[in-house]
């Protein structure tokens, strides 16, 4: 009979590409790169119903459903461009909300051939409130809902 | 979006479109139609309605369910609380009405 053997192994290779910085440039075609996608977004957001306007953002990428440690390079990219996204969007001007932040972190994530998903939750009461977020791999990559709000749907 | 009626018939099917979600709570059943992004919400009698009204796919099965959990209120007035109801979501966007 194998026995089983639980292994444990370091990844320093994986450490240094999660917190490698950007250069000055890689920082600016980043930069540009969610502006373009945030101009495309606003320009479609009101015109196309939602699932819509998700196909077409993501040009045919979908989220797999791969575990986030079989796709440790992917996740790691997905979890930069999300915190990209999250640190420049709303020092636009505009609605950048949570669901505009969703849908650029789904558009940059498709150009680079990642699937992902978008969240809806809602904190029902009379303080109704909703909130949308992208996942990678059942991971969040944009901030979630915080507690009291409950998943409605996931795309 | 099927035209809503206000005669509705036991046989009458209904579905509730891809483009629909909701999710119950404790206090209110959440909807939203992801067409429009539009949020709306019923009562917790209306969540039941509405799960029953998914199960079955129609109108008279989904008011067999009903009469079985509400069994001290009068099935005509279920009956006419549920079309009301269907129309209600017809009118909205948030259920096909199919005919029999």
């Amino acid at each position: 009979m194998t026995r089983l053997r639980a292994v444990v192994r370091d990844r320093p290779d994986l450490c240094d590409r999660a917190h490698r910085r950007l250069s000055a440039a890689e920082c600016g075609r980043l930069a540009a790169e969610i502006i373009v996608a945030y101009v495309l977004v606003r320009r479609m957001i009101h015109g196309h119903p939602l699932p819509t306007l998700l196909e077409r953002l993501r040009g045919g990428i979908h989220d797999g459903g791969v575990p986030v440690w079989e796709a440790a390079d992917e996740h790691i990219t997905a979890v930069r461009v999300g915190r990209a996204v999250a640190r420049l969007l709303p020092k636009l001007p505009g609605d950048t909300r949570c669901l505009t932040q969703a849908l650029v972190v789904t558009r940059l994530l498709a150009r680079r051939g990642i699937g992902s998903t978008v969240l809806i939750a809602v904190q029902p009461g009379p303080d109704f409130e909703a909130h949308a977020w992208v996942e990678h791999g059942g991971v969040p990559v944009l901030t979630p809902g915080a507690p009291g709000f409950d998943r409605l749907t996931s795309l | 979006m099927s035209t809503p009626r206000t005669e509705l018939s036991t046989t009458t099917g209904v579905r509730l479109p891809q483009h629909v979600v909701y999710r119950v709570f404790p206090a209110e059943t959440v909807v939203l139609n992801l067409d429009t992004g539009t949020y709306h919400s019923t009562n917790p009698v209306g969540g039941r309605f509405l799960e029953a009204l998914e199960r079955d796919g129609t109108i008279g099965g989904a008011l067999e369910q009903l009469c079985q959990q509400f069994e001290d209120e009068d099935p005509k007035v279920i009956g006419a609380d549920l079309q009301a109801f269907c129309v209600d979501l017809s009118e909205r966007g948030l259920l096909e009405i199919k005919d029999a």
